[in-house]
């Protein structure tokens, strides 16, 4: 169900999109957060351009939750019911994602399971510029909480 | 910029290294504010969480505070564009699982090996191992990566 917390997201919610423009302090401040020195990350270094870590994919999951999960919102700093554990990160690369350019970012959630008595969310994101160019496909799997279902619920 | 080093000697069984990183509360924080800030488009400051903030980590079952997994992958992905360039970030994929948290004062490897390279149409496509271990040498991130690398044209 979309609009409360993200552990109430359920398999078949499609997100509603999210539209930014790529700016080069978004660019800088990551690829300086994680010590990426590559010079394409903070100059226009690539023919003229500067293009974004397409780990960045990881923030476009981050920017679609808070929009479609309204109770919880990470990124202004409210928590759910349990800290989510990140498992399984997937992206494939369809071309670079350029400073200045307008950034869609569409997904839905494939999957919702228990397995080994904990509870995992399947996310599939594709993030695509405004001509409709393909930039990024994601797959993303993440635990709920890390506590066993049974034991949160005591 | 394109390559910053030739893949033309990575043969099947090559290994390549990325960075070494201790895993400190401060790595942990630039990375966190980074992302919000990232999200947000203007200067951000981490809160509590489970990479922050000890007693919360142990709140939700863990015994401490841990790296966030996306830092981990960004090194991995930093040992990617260092070989393959802009091979990697056209035509590349990465996916990293992370099978058992980082926490504080491991000094943390990221490596590779190449385990396959294939024609393709257009140039060659490298399939390769990636991980991180700490200094034991005890895997805490697995995963693969496929870079398809076309001749400079």
């Amino acid at each position: 169900m979309l609009g409360g917390y993200i552990s109430d997201l359920e398999a078949g919610d499609v997100f509603e999109p999210v539209e930014y423009e790529l700016t080069a302090f978004m660019v800088r401040e990551y690829a300086h957060g994680v010590e990426e020195n590559w010079e394409g990350y903070h100059a226009p270094a690539v023919n003229g351009r500067q293009i974004r870590p397409p780990t960045m994919v990881h923030v476009d999951k981050m920017r679609i939750l808070e929009k479609n999960c309204r109770k919880e919102k990470r990124v202004s700093g409210d928590k759910g019911p349990a800290a989510r554990v990140h498992y399984e990160y997937f992206a494939r690369h369809h071309g670079p994602a350029y400073v200045g350019e307008t950034l869609i970012v569409s997904g839905r959630i494939t999957d919702r399971y228990i397995k080994r008595g904990r509870d995992y969310l399947d996310y599939y994101l594709e993030v695509k510029t405004l001509d409709g160019r393909l930039v990024t496909t994601y797959t993303d799997k993440t635990l709920l909480a890390y506590k066993p279902v049974e034991e949160a619920r005591k | 910029m394109n390559k910053a080093v030739s893949v033309g000697s990575l043969a099947v069984g090559a290994e390549i290294r990325g960075p070494v990183k201790h895993i400190n509360p401060e790595r942990i924080e630039w990375y966190d504010s980074a992302m919000l800030s990232a999200a947000k488009n203007e200067l951000a400051q981490v809160g509590s969480n489970i990479h922050t903030d000890d007693d919360y980590a142990r709140d939700e079952g863990f015994p401490g505070v841990m790296a966030d997994g996306m830092m981990m992958t960004n090194w991995c992905s930093t040992m990617l564009i260092d070989h393959f360039g802009m091979d990697y970030i056209e035509r590349g994929e990465l996916r990293t699982k992370f099978i058992k948290p980082a926490y504080l004062d491991i000094m943390l490897h990221v490596r590779g090996k190449v385990l396959a390279v294939d024609k393709t149409e257009n140039g060659s496509l490298y399939t390769l191992d990636v991980w991180c271990e700490d200094e034991k040498g005890t895997k805490l991130v697995d995963g693969h990566a496929k870079v398809e690398v076309r001749p400079a044209g």
